[in-house]
C-alpha cells in the first residue's frame, strides 16, 4: 500500500495532488475575465429595472434626442421572449420578456437598454426615461400564492402554479405498522448565489463573418447560444458564445439572460461592441434567485425505529417566470423524487407545487432542491428519534441502505451505484468525538450549551437522458464529447463543451489524459468556454464536469492513444498492442521513440509512414456516457459540534467533520477544495443567507451589507475525511462532487443546535437561523414550559 | 462636467490621466490604465476584491475616488514582479489551494500581504479574523488561511511594500479649486417629472407599518380642527412639505423633502383628504415618487379631535407609510422606521405651535413614544428570562 | 452601479474646506468609506464632494492635560496602531481595532465617522460613552470653536448638531482619571457588520464621571439615568432599558438588556486605569 500510496504521490495522473495548471495567472493578475475585455468602439449597456415587483406599464417616454441610445420593448424587432417549457403534463408555460413593456413581475425586471460611452454616463441616461406604473398586488408569500384572491401574475392561468406533482409509492400500506408520527414544518429561505463575480457580457456583430459573438460570464456557453439563436431567430451558424474566465458560478450562471438577449441584438442592430456588466446591487435585486422552499412533512416509523414512510407537502417557490433551460420545475421534481434520502423505506408520498410570484425566477444553486431536502428529512429524523429516545446516529444506522445492499434501487427508483453509507456515519462520529461531546453535555449548565448534530446524504450528480428527461427538463443531456489532438511538438489539446469556473477541470482533465497516453500535463492544452472550438455540450452542471466531460477526454484519449500505438508501431517495428504509453514515451519492451516524434511524424515527415496509413491522423472526437445513466451517488455525513449562546440566540461552529466518498479521485487537492467550498456555502444557508421581501415583493437587500456571506472567520477549520468506493458506472469509478459540501450543512447545523436546546424542548425549523429565529424558538418552548407551570 | 486630472505612482510609474471626479480608484485602474487585475466584486466596499496598496496600506478602490489619490502611490496585483514576500504568498496560494476561480485572489493576496507584514504572529484565529473583509465564494477560505499561515510560520521575505508615514501636513494656503458649480445636482425638471396623479387603494397599505400619537392641546377642539382640515395649514406643519395646488376640492398636489444623512429624496405627488366636519376627522391618502431614485413612498393618516371634558382638546394621528423602490432596499428597517417617526413627531410638534400661533417651523419635536405592539409570548419570556440577572 | 456627476476638490486648509460649503451644496468628505457606497448606490448626490482628509488642522492631535483633542481626520487604523496618543490608555485601540475591516480602517477617520452618525457606529457609542465632546467651527471667518458633549452632538440616526456650513474639526477625549474603568460590548454576528446592540460602560470616579451608555438603537445612543442602580445591581438591566428604551421591538430590547448584561460582567474584570 505505502508503495501504491508514494507512486500517486509521484505521478501526475489519475489521483495525484497535483498543483493547478490554472493558478498562475490568476496570482498574477492576468486572468481575463469578460468584464476586462475590451473592443473599438464599444458601447456601455445599463438597464432601467422595475422598482416595483408588480404593475402595469401604462406609458415610457425616452429624453428627448435619445432614440439612438435608448430601447424599450418595442424597438427590438422580431426578438421572442424567454421560454422554457417542461414536457410534464399540466405545466403551464411563461413568456419572460426581454424588456418588460406591458406588464413587470418582479422588482429589478429589465424595462429600457441604455448605452453611452461609459457605465456611468448610461446610467445617467436610465435616471431620465419615464415610465408610468400602474401598481398591482404583489404575490410574495409561496404559501399563499395559490389562494383564490391571490393576483394573477400571468392572467391567463387559473393560478400561480407553474406545476403540480403528485408521488405515491406504497404510501397507505406502508404506515399501517406505525408507532409514532411525527410532523414538522420546514422553511428554507431565498437565497442569492453571489459568486464574486457578476454575470456580464459582450456582444460583438462581425460583418465580414456575419457572425455575432457573445462573450459571456456562463457555465453553459452552448446552452446560450441554443437559447439566444431561439430568441433572436437565428441559425446556430451565425452565432458564436466564449465565455472566457469566469469568476464562480454556482449555478447562477447557468441561465440564459434577458440582457444577454438584449445586448446581442443591439450589437447587431447598432453594429457596436456592448458591454454590459452586471453589479452587485442588480445581482441582488434582480439577478435569478434560488432555495425558496416550504416543506410540510411527516414521518412514520416503528418503535424501534424503523422508518417505514414519509409524507411530505412541498411548495417551492419559483418566481415570476421559468427560466431557461432549467425550468421553474427542476427543484419540485428534485424534491419529489429526492427526499427519501439515503434510506430504505417502504412508503412515500410526495406533493409538490412549483408556484409563481413577484420575485426574480428560480435557479438551481450549488446542490438545487437537495440540501433544502436534506435539511427537511435530517431534521425530522432527529425528531422522530428525541420521540423514540434512540440516539440520532442509531436511527440513522437502523434505516440507511446497507453496503451489502449495494447497488440499490430505492423507493424512488434512484439506483445508488456503491458505497459504504453505515461507515461513513460511524466515522463521522468518531472523528466528532460524540461520545465526548455527550460526556461534556452532562456537565452543562447556564444559558451556553452546545450540542452536536449529523446529517447523511447522497448525491446523485452526472445522471443524463432518462433522469432529466423524465424530470421534464427542456434541456436533456445526452452524450458528452471531447476532442483530443496531438500536436506537432507531441502537446495535447484537450477540447470540451464543459467550462471551468474554479473547478479546476484544466488541471484534472490533463490528469485524466496523463493516465490514458502519458503526456505531461505541463504540455496538455485545455480548450473550454468557446463555441468556436468545442464540442455541443450542456455545460458544467450538476455534478457532472468530471464524470461526463473527464470520461469523454477518457474516451478521446484512448482513441488517440491507439492511433499514436499504430504510428510508432510502424515507427518502431513493434505491435501496436504491445505498445504502453508512458512519460511522453511509446515504448514496447526496450525500443521507445517519444511521443513527440510520433507527431512530428505524422504532421510533417508523413514520407516515414508507409501508404496505408491511418488516414483519421492524431486528431479525435469522442463521445462518451456512463454505463447507466441513472448518475454516480456520492455520500457524506456532516457532524458538526456547535455552541448556542441563548441569550443572544447566536451560534458558533466549534468543529465541523464531513466524511466523504467521492469514488476515484482524480485529484484529491481538488476535491478537498470542493468539499470546503460546497460546505462554506451550506454553512452561509444554515446561519446567514437570505433574501427577504417585503409584502408589497420589494427586496430587502441590495449590498452585500444587507446579503450576508459567510466570512472566513464564520468557519471553523473544517477537517474532512476520504472513503473512496470507486462507481461501477463512471469511466475511473469517479463521482460528482462539486455540489456535496453545500447539502449537509443546515441540516447538520440545525440538528446540532436542536440538539443543545433539547434540554428545553426548543427546535428551530427554518434557515438561516438567524439570531432573532433562535431566539424565537427557545422564548416559545421556554415560555410553553412556563405557563405550563403557571397553570399547574 | 469637467474631468480631472489625476496623477499619481502606479506599479511604480508615474500616470497622469483625465478622468471623471466620480471615477472610482479601481475603475481608473482597470478602464483608463487597463490594469485589470483589480476587480470588482460589489463597489459598495464589502467583499474586498478590489482591495490594493495606496501608500503601502490596503485599500478599498471601489469606495476610494481616484482623485483623492493625487500623488498617492498605488500598487495593484500587477506591481510585484519583484516581490518576495508576494512570491511566497502565491507559491504557498498554489499549494494550498488558496484559489479556484482566482476572482478575490487579487484582492486576498493584498490582504495576505498586509496580515504578513503587520501581524506576524498572527494565528490562524486571527488570520480568519482579518481576511474578514474579503470575500471568497469558492475555496471556503481553507486553503487561503493554510497559505497565510504557512508563510507565517516559515520565516516570511522581509515586505518591499511597506505603509508611508502618514504625518500631519504644514499647513498651506492654496485655493480649494473650482467647487461650487452644481452641475451633478439633477436639474428640478428631471426630479418633478412624472409626478404619479394617481391615489394608491387603501388595500395597497395593508401589512405596511404603522405609526400613531395622541397629542393634548390647551386649546379648544375647534381651534385645532381649523388647522389639520386646512390643506395649507397642515401641510405647513409636514417637515419638508410643500402644497403646490388644490384640485377637484379635496386633491392635493405637492412635494415632501426627506432625508436621512446624505440621503435625500423629494416625494412628489398626489393626495385626496377628506373631511367630516361632523365628526371632526380626517383621511388622507396619497402617493409621492421621488423622480432620480424612482422610489415612491405610499401614505395614509387618519385622524381624530376630540374635546376633552375639563378643557383643551386631543388629537389622535394613525399612520400607515410604505416604501417601495431603491430606498427600500435595505435590510435596516430600524432605520426607515426611526424617520417616520420623527417625522410624525415633528408634525406633531408643529401643530401644536401653530394652534398656540407660533412659527412651526421653530419648534422642536416633542419625544413622544409611540405604542409600540410587541408579541407576547416574546414579551413574557423575556421578562422571565432576564428579569433576575 | 457608478455615482452621479459631482465636482471634486482637495481643500488644503480648513478655510478651504469651510468656504466651500457656503451655499450648501456640497459635502465634506474625508474616507469616504461610508459615503462611497452611498455615492456609488446613487443614494446620496452631492453636487460636489470637497476632500478633507489632508487638512493640517484636522490632521493634527494635540495632548492636554485632561484630554486629548483629536483631528477629525485621524484614521481608525492610526488609533489602532497606536501612531497617536490613546488617553484611554488602550480603550480607544481597541475599539477602532473592531471597526469594519482593516482596509476601510486604513481610510475611514474618526470625524468622518461621527459626523456620518450611522447609529450603530462604534465612534458614535465610543465617543459617547467616554465623555467625549465633538469641537465644532462655524461659517464666519472669526467664529470660534464650539465643544458640544457628544450625547447632544449626535441628535438621530445620520443627524448631527453640525449646522449646513459647519465643520466638525476636533474631537476631544477626556483622560480618564486613576483607577477607572470602562468596558465595550457589542453583539456583531460577523466580523464587521454593524452592531445589532452594544453597551458601553465607564467608572471613573476620580473624575465623578460613571456612565452607561446604550448603541445600535436606530437613532442617537440612549444614556441610562442613576447607573449606579444598575452597577449596584438594584436594577436589572431589563429593567433600566423598558424604562429608558421601551419602543425598542421586543427582540431589539432584549439583544440590548444582553449586551448590557454582557458589559457588566467586562466591567467587574476590567483593568483599572492608571495614567
Amino acid at each position: 500500500m505505502a508503495d501504491g500510496q508514494d507512486v500517486k504521490e509521484r505521478s501526475k495522473g489519475i489521483g495525484a495532488r497535483l498543483m493547478r495548471k490554472e493558478d498562475d495567472r490568476y496570482l498574477n493578475g492576468k486572468g481575463r475575465y469578460v468584464a476586462d475585455i475590451r473592443m473599438p468602439g464599444m458601447l456601455e449597456l445599463a438597464f432601467l429595472r422595475s422598482p416595483l415587483a408588480h404593475a402595469r406599464i401604462i406609458s415610457q417616454a425616452k429624453p428627448d434626442q435619445t432614440d439612438s441610445w435608448v430601447f424599450f420593448g418595442r424597438d427590438l424587432d422580431g426578438v421572442s421572449g424567454i421560454r422554457a417549457v417542461s414536457g410534464l403534463p399540466g405545466f403551464r408555460p411563461s413568456t419572460q420578456p426581454i424588456l418588460a413593456d406591458e406588464k413587470v413581475r418582479h422588482v429589478g425586471e429589465p424595462i429600457a437598454a441604455c448605452l453611452a460611452d461609459s457605465r456611468a454616463k448610461a446610467e445617467d441616461l436610465a435616471e431620465k426615461i419615464d415610465v408610468v406604473f400602474d401598481e398591482l398586488p404583489a404575490v410574495h408569500d409561496m404559501t399563499k400564492a395559490r389562494d383564490k384572491e391571490s393576483p394573477l401574475l400571468h392572467e391567463d392561468w387559473e393560478e400561480n402554479s407553474f406545476l403540480e406533482s403528485n408521488a405515491d409509492i406504497n404510501f397507505e400500506a406502508a404506515i399501517a405498522e406505525a408507532d409514532v408520527i411525527i410532523k414538522r414544518s420546514f422553511k428554507t429561505a431565498r437565497q442569492c448565489m453571489a459568486p464574486i463575480e457578476g454575470r456580464g457580457l459582450i456582444a460583438v456583430w462581425d460583418r465580414n463573418l456575419e457572425l455575432l459573438t457573445l462573450y459571456s460570464a456562463t457555465q453553459m456557453p452552448h446552452i446560450v447560444r441554443t437559447g439566444l439563436a431561439d430568441c433572436l431567430n437565428m441559425d446556430h451558424g451565425q452565432i458564436r458564445v466564449i465565455a472566457p474566465d469566469v469568476g464562480g458560478g454556482f449555478g447562477y450562471k447557468g441561465i440564459l439572460l434577458a440582457e444577454e438577449v438584449c445586448a446581442c441584438y443591439l450589437a447587431m442592430k447598432l453594429d457596436r461592441p456592448i458591454r454590459w456588466i452586471e453589479d452587485r446591487r442588480e445581482h441582488l435585486i434582480a439577478g435569478a434567485n434560488c432555495r425558496e422552499h416550504s416543506y410540510e412533512i411527516t414521518g412514520y416509523a416503528k418503535a424501534d425505529g424503523e422508518l417505514l414512510a414519509v409524507d411530505c407537502t412541498a411548495i417551492v417557490d419559483s418566481g415570476a417566470y421559468s427560466s431557461y433551460p432549467f425550468s421553474a420545475c427542476l427543484e419540485a421534481a428534485q424534491v419529489a423524487s429526492i427526499l427519501p434520502g439515503p434510506y430504505v423505506m417502504k412508503g412515500f408520498r410526495c406533493k409538490t407545487w412549483s408556484v409563481a410570484t413577484n420575485k426574480p425566477p428560480i435557479l438551481p444553486f450549488r446542490g438545487v432542491a437537495r440540501t433544502g431536502v436534506c435539511f427537511a428529512l435530517e431534521v425530522l429524523l432527529d425528531g422522530i428519534a428525541r420521540e423514540l429516545k434512540i440516539t440520532p446516529e442509531a436511527i440513522r444506522a437502523r434505516n440507511l441502505v446497507q453496503p451489502e445492499q449495494m447497488p440499490f434501487t430505492n423507493i424512488t427508483n434512484k439506483f445508488f451505484d456503491s458505497g459504504d453509507y453505515p461507515e461513513a456515519l460511524k466515522r463521522a462520529v468518531t472523528a466528532i468525538d460524540l461520545d465526548g461531546i455527550r460526556k461534556e453535555q452532562k456537565g452543562q449548565t447556564g444559558r451556553t450549551r452546545i450540542g452536536v448534530g449529523l446529517s447523511i446524504f447522497c448525491e446523485q450528480g452526472a445522471h443524463g437522458t432518462s433522469v432529466y428527461h423524465g424530470w421534464g427538463i427542456p434541456m436533456v443531456p445526452g452524450f458528452e464529447q471531447a476532442t483530443a489532438r496531438l500536436t506537432p511538438d507531441g502537446g495535447l489539446e484537450l477540447r470540451v463543451g464543459v467550462h471551468s469556473h474554479g473547478q479546476s477541470l484544466e488541471t484534472t482533465l490533463a490528469q485524466i489524459a496523463n493516465t490514458e497516453i502519458g503526456i505531461d500535463p505541463e504540455k496538455i492544452k485545455l480548450v473550454h468556454g468557446d463555441t468556436a472550438y468545442t464540442p455541443y455540450s450542456t455545460g458544467t452542471w450538476g455534478s457532472r464536469c468530471i464524470v461526463m466531460a473527464g470520461g469523454a477526454v477518457g474516451s478521446a484519449c484512448e482513441l488517440l492513444g491507439e492511433r499514436i500505438r499504430k504510428i510508432a508501431g510502424h515507427l518502431m517495428q513493434a505491435d501496436p498492442a504491445d505498445i504502453k504509453l508512458e512519460g511522453g514515451m511509446a515504448s514496447a519492451g526496450r525500443s521507445t521513440i517519444s511521443i513527440e516524434e510520433v507527431a512530428r511524424t505524422w504532421y510533417l515527415k508523413p514520407q516515414l509512414l508507409p501508404d496505408d496509413v491511418d488516414p483519421r491522423g492524431l486528431d479525435v472526437v469522442a463521445g462518451y456516457k456512463t454505463t447507466k445513466d441513472t448518475g454516480t451517488f456520492s455520500y457524506a455525513c456532516h457532524a458538526v459540534k456547535v455552541e448556542v449562546d441563548m441569550d443572544l440566540g447566536h451560534i458558533r461552529l466549534l468543529d465541523y467533520v464531513i466524511v466523504e466518498d467521492a469514488g476515484t479521485m482524480i485529484n484529491p487537492m481538488v476535491v478537498d477544495g470542493q468539499v470546503y467550498g460546497g460546505a462554506a456555502q451550506g454553512i452561509g444557508t444554515a446561519l446567514f443567507e437570505e433574501m427577504c421581501f417585503d409584502a408589497s415583493g420589494q427586496p430587502l437587500a441590495s449590498t452585500l451589507a444587507d446579503y450576508h456571506l459567510p466570512l472566513a472567520s464564520d468557519l471553523p477549520n473544517i477537517r474532512i475525511e476520504h472513503m473512496e468506493t470507486p462507481s461501477p458506472l463512471s469511466r475511473f469509478g469517479q463521482k460528482g462532487i462539486g455540489e456535496s459540501g453545500a447539502i449537509g450543512p443546515p441540516a447538520a447545523i440545525a440538528n446540532a443546535v436542536n440538539d443543545a436546546l433539547s434540554f428545553i424542548g426548543a427546535e428551530v425549523a427554518e434557515v438561516p437561523m438567524t439570531p432573532e429565529r433562535v431566539l424565537s424558538a427557545i422564548a416559545q418552548a421556554e415560555f410553553s414550559k412556563t405557563t405550563e407551570g403557571d397553570v399547574a | 462636467m469637467t474631468e480631472t486630472t489625476v496623477d499619481l505612482v502606479v506599479n511604480g510609474a508615474p500616470v497622469s490621466e483625465l478622468t471623471e471626479p466620480r471615477t472610482h480608484l479601481a475603475d481608473f485602474l482597470r478602464e483608463d490604465l487597463l490594469l485589470s487585475g483589480t476587480h470588482l466584486g460589489c463597489e459598495q466596499g464589502v467583499c474586498g476584491a478590489c482591495t490594493v496598496f495606496v501608500d503601502g496600506r490596503p485599500t478599498r478602490s471601489c469606495i476610494t475616488l481616484a482623485a483623492s489619490c493625487k500623488g498617492a502611490e498605488v500598487r495593484s496585483v500587477e506591481g510585484f514582479d519583484d516581490d518576495p514576500l508576494m512570491k511566497a504568498l502565491r507559491d504557498a496560494f498554489k499549494r494550498h489551494h488558496g484559489l479556484q476561480c482566482g476572482y478575490c485572489t487579487p484582492g486576498m493576496l493584498v490582504t495576505g500581504y498586509d496580515i504578513v507584514r503587520r501581524l506576524p504572529d498572527a494565528d490562524a484565529e486571527r488570520v480568519r479574523k482579518e481576511l474578514s473583509g474579503n470575500l471568497c465564494r469558492c475555496t471556503g477560505y481553507a486553503g487561503i488561511v493554510a497559505a497565510i499561515m504557512d508563510v507565517l510560520e516559515n520565516n516570511p521575505p522581509a515586505a518591499k511594500v511597506q505603509p508611508h508615514a502618514r504625518t500631519p501636513q504644514k499647513t498651506e494656503k492654496s485655493a480649494a479649486g473650482s467647487i461650487g458649480t452644481a452641475s451633478g445636482v439633477a436639474s428640478p425638471a428631471a426630479a418633478e417629472r412624472n409626478v404619479p396623479a394617481s391615489i394608491p387603494a387603501k388595500s395597497s397599505l395593508a401589512g405596511a407599518p404603522s405609526l400613531s400619537r395622541t397629542i393634548r392641546f390647551n386649546v379648544s377642539a375647534s381651534d385645532i380642527w381649523a388647522i389639520v382640515s386646512d390643506p395649507e395649514k397642515i401641510v405647513s406643519c409636514i417637515p419638508g412639505g410643500q402644497l403646490d395646488s388644490i384640485t377637484d376640492g379635496n386633491l392635493l398636489q405637492g412635494k415632501c423633502a426627506v432625508s436621512m444623512g446624505p440621503i435625500k429624496a423629494a416625494f412628489a405627488g398626489t393626495a385626496r383628504m377628506d373631511l367630516n366636519e361632523a365628526e371632526k376627522s380626517g383621511h388622507v391618502i396619497g402617493r409621492g415618487k421621488d423622480g432620480l431614485s424612482r422610489s415612491q413612498l405610499d401614505g395614509m393618516l387618519d385622524f381624530k379631535m376630540t374635546g376633552l371634558p375639563e378643557k383643551g382638546s386631543e388629537l389622535t394621528l394613525d399612520m400607515v407609510y410604505k416604501l417601495t423602490g431603491p430606498l427600500s432596499q435595505f435590510s435596516r428597517p430600524a432605520l426607515v422606521a426611526e424617520i417616520a417617526d420623527r417625522i410624525l413627531d415633528q408634525v406633531a410638534a408643529s401643530i401644536e405651535a401653530l394652534a398656540k400661533g407660533e412659527d412651526p417651523h421653530e419648534t422642536q419635536p416633542r419625544n413622544l413614544n409611540g405604542l409600540s405592539l410587541m408579541a407576547s409570548v416574546f414579551m413574557g419570556w423575556i421578562k422571565r428570562t432576564l428579569r433576575f440577572r | 452601479m457608478k455615482p452621479a456627476l459631482f465636482d471634486f476638490a482637495v481643500a488644503q486648509s480648513l478655510s478651504d474646506a469651510q468656504s466651500a460649503l457656503l451655499g450648501g451644496q456640497n459635502k465634506l468628505v474625508s474616507g469616504n468609506q461610508s459615503l462611497g457606497p452611498m455615492l456609488n448606490l446613487r443614494l446620496t448626490r452631492p453636487a460636489g464632494l470637497v476632500d478633507i482628509s489632508r487638512v493640517p488642522e484636522l490632521r493634527a492631535v494635540e495632548e492636554h492635560e485632561n484630554y486629548v483633542r483629536f483631528g477629525a481626520a485621524v484614521t481608525h487604523a492610526e488609533i489602532e496602531d497606536g501612531e497617536v496618543p490613546d488617553p484611554t490608555g488602550h480603550w480607544m485601540r481597541n475599539a477602532a481595532a473592531n471597526i469594519a475591516y482593516r482596509a476601510v480602517r486604513n481610510r475611514g477617520t474618526i470625524g468622518g465617522s461621527l459626523a456620518h452618525a450611522d447609529p450603530a457606529a462604534d465612534w458614535v457609542i465610543v465617543m459617547t460613552g467616554l465623555c467625549a465632546m465633538a469641537v465644532v467651527k462655524g461659517a464666519a471667518p472669526d467664529a470660534t470653536l464650539r465643544t458640544i458633549p457628544m450625547e447632544e452632538f449626535i441628535t438621530g440616526p445620520y443627524s448631527t448638531a453640525l449646522g449646513p456650513e459647519d465643520i466638525l474639526t476636533a474631537i476631544d477625549v477626556p483622560k480618564p482619571g486613576q483607577g477607572a474603568r470602562w468596558s465595550y460590548w457589542k453583539y456583531t454576528r460577523q466580523v464587521g457588520e454593524f452592531a445589532k446592540a452594544s453597551a458601553a460602560i465607564l467608572i471613573d470616579p476620580a473624575n465623578n464621571r460613571t456612565r452607561i451608555t446604550i448603541g445600535a438603537l436606530g437613532r442617537q445612543p440612549a444614556l441610562i439615568s442613576n447607573p449606579e442602580t444598575i452597577l449596584d445591581g438594584s436594577k436589572s438591566p431589563m429593567e433600566a432599558l423598558s424604562v429608558a428604551i421601551p419602543d425598542q421591538p421586543a427582540t431589539a430590547l432584549h439583544l440590548h438588556a444582553v449586551a448590557l448584561s454582557r458589559a457588566l460582567e467586562q466591567i467587574k474584570v476590567a483593568k483599572e486605569f492608571s495614567a
